[in-house]
């Protein structure tokens, strides 16, 4: 399968392309080159150019858009909404069916429902709010859900929220209850990949993406169902007291709706390491 | 009241500017230059806060410009209203109108009495997409701020002068009509966030506007039926 990764070099990237590029073609894009080697092609795309996305998505059987941009809001705009709707007349133009989106969690799970309610899974009404970054990734994710109505396409939309080290945790501050390691975060694409298109609940279909957490404020039981995808590393520790004991080993996978190619979290890019985006500071939110 | 208008050179803009009570004070924007126009590209900076400084509602007409690529207007229905209401939730600004339209709804089975209560269904057409994106961008500022949005969702404009009979569509409403829904949704007391479908008086009209005239008080006075 040849898979066109828009967004390569971003923060999520150096995770997802170790996790993918021994089972699948990759042509990874961005502009600047991603800070890893990697089996597959690099190709200069800035998903605000139409004409690039557009060339960039020729002869590919799945797109997965891992761009982001949140400085400015020009910027936003022409990536996270603007590069969305590229990349998805570029999937009509080509016939690619398979697309996986991201964006944070607020895409979807703004304040309204994060400071209020609980058991927040993914197959809500979006509300966003007016943050830059959250409104400006669910216009994208809206232009998705859209164009996977109209047209004969499936639409997976991947959401995170803080991404960690469990090996070196910030102990000073409070991660939010939806949280998972860089190298989780990048291994959920084999399934999702993998998954056959008709498995899928609907053409459109929301995940959050996260480690077992104890707070219960989100759920992330919608990727174990439909994906057969669970993350490997206990993040737990950061809510943990200093005084208990430590958390038990990683579960295996549950069984995936579809075969993988290669199960999940067996490619532990520890080689990355060096580029954990993380590294100069402790943790990230998906940017 | 003073009032803000997009889109002024748009033939919707114009067509609801020439019907509005006078007791409006009217600065009319555009993403291009004209005479008499307060030309802005609805950019992130001191030009959009200008622009809205003083107002006490805004108009969203929301028309593409003549050959407009789907998108860049799908940028001005996203980028552009963000900064316009973050501008006017920062000016104070009390009330925005958003000119949205009822083809959004079409999707929907001719069967149905489709109402305010029925979700949206855009087609991935520059028109459509560019109007749904902007609601959903309001939508989001009167969730979130104390900003009031009625989104109007504007059968086909028609000039009654003009117009063959019988309708070749039956959401048709007269230019007079919009602008006097316009003017109702000004005043009305109406929640944060309302939608509001209005079309002309014509029976046999494709969606009701029992809503239109419960929550503005608004009643279409032209119809297009054949005499």
């Amino acid at each position: 399968m040849k898979v066109l990764i828009l967004g390569g070099a971003g923060m999520l990237g150096p995770y997802v392309i170790p996790a993918l590029e021994h089972d699948y073609d990759l042509r990874v894009t961005d502009i600047k080159r991603p800070p890893l080697e990697f089996r597959g092609e690099f190709r200069h795309v800035d998903v605000a150019n139409a004409d690039e996305v557009m060339a960039a998505a020729e002869g590919m059987d799945a797109i997965i858009n891992l761009s982001v941009l949140r400085q400015d809001r020009k910027l936003a705009f022409d990536v996270n909404a603007l590069g969305c709707y590229h990349m998805m007349e570029a999937a009509v133009k080509h016939g690619i069916r398979r697309i996986i989106n991201t964006g944070p969690h607020f895409t979807i799970a703004g304040p309204t429902y994060e400071r209020i309610d609980y058991e927040i899974g993914p197959d809500i009404p979006p509300q966003s709010g007016t943050n830059l970054y959250a409104l400006s990734k669910s216009v994208g994710h809206e232009i998705t859900r859209v164009y996977a109505e109209q047209h004969d396409l499936y639409v997976q939309m991947y959401l995170y929220y803080n991404f960690l080290d469990p090996a070196n945790p910030n102990r000073e501050r409070e991660y939010a209850p939806f949280a998972i390691s860089w190298r989780d975060g990048g291994t959920v694409y084999r399934q999702g990949l993998s998954i056959p298109l008709e498995a899928l609940p609907s053409r459109f279909e929301t995940f959050f993406i996260f480690s077992d957490m104890p707070h219960g404020r989100f759920v992330n039981t919608k990727a174990k169902r439909i994906l057969g995808w669970q993350a490997q590393e206990d993040v737990s520790i950061v809510w943990r007291r200093a005084d208990s004991p430590p958390p038990a080993p990683a579960q295996e996978s549950v069984p995936a709706v579809a075969d993988a190619p290669v199960a999940a979290g067996s490619s532990a890019p520890e080689a990355l390491a060096s580029t954990d985006p993380a590294a100069d500071g402790d943790d990230a939110k998906l940017a | 009241m003073r009032l803000l208008i997009t889109s002024g050179t748009s033939a919707l803009a114009q067509a609801v500017m020439a019907s509005l009570p006078a007791r409006y004070m009217l600065r009319v924007t555009d993403r291009v230059d004209g005479p008499g126009l307060w030309a802005a590209d609805l950019g992130h900076g001191p030009e959009t806060d200008a622009l809205v400084a003083g107002m006490d509602a805004i108009v969203v007409v929301g028309e593409p410009l003549p050959g407009e690529g789907t998108g860049a207007y799908v940028d001005a229905m996203t980028r552009g209203v963000y900064n316009l209401l973050w501008a006017a939730h920062q000016a104070r600004v009390q009330r925005v109108i958003y000119l949205s339209t009822l083809r959004l709804m079409d999707a929907h089975g001719v069967e149905y009495n489709v109402t305010e209560r029925f979700r949206p269904r855009p087609t991935t057409d520059r028109d459509l997409m560019g109007k749904h994106l902007g609601e959903y961008v309001c939508r989001e500022f009167a969730r979130e701020h104390k900003l009031t949005v009625v989104a109007l969702r504007v059968g086909e404009v028609v000039d009654p002068e003009g117009a063959g009979v019988p309708p070749a569509d039956s959401t048709w409403i007269a230019p007079q009509d919009v602008a006097a829904a316009v003017d109702a949704a000004l005043s009305a007391d109406v929640p944060r966030w309302s939608v509001v479908h209005v079309q002309g008086a014509q029976t046999g009209a494709r969606y009701p506007i029992g809503d239109a005239q419960k929550v503005l008080g608004f009643v279409p006075v032209i119809d297009f039926q054949p005499r």
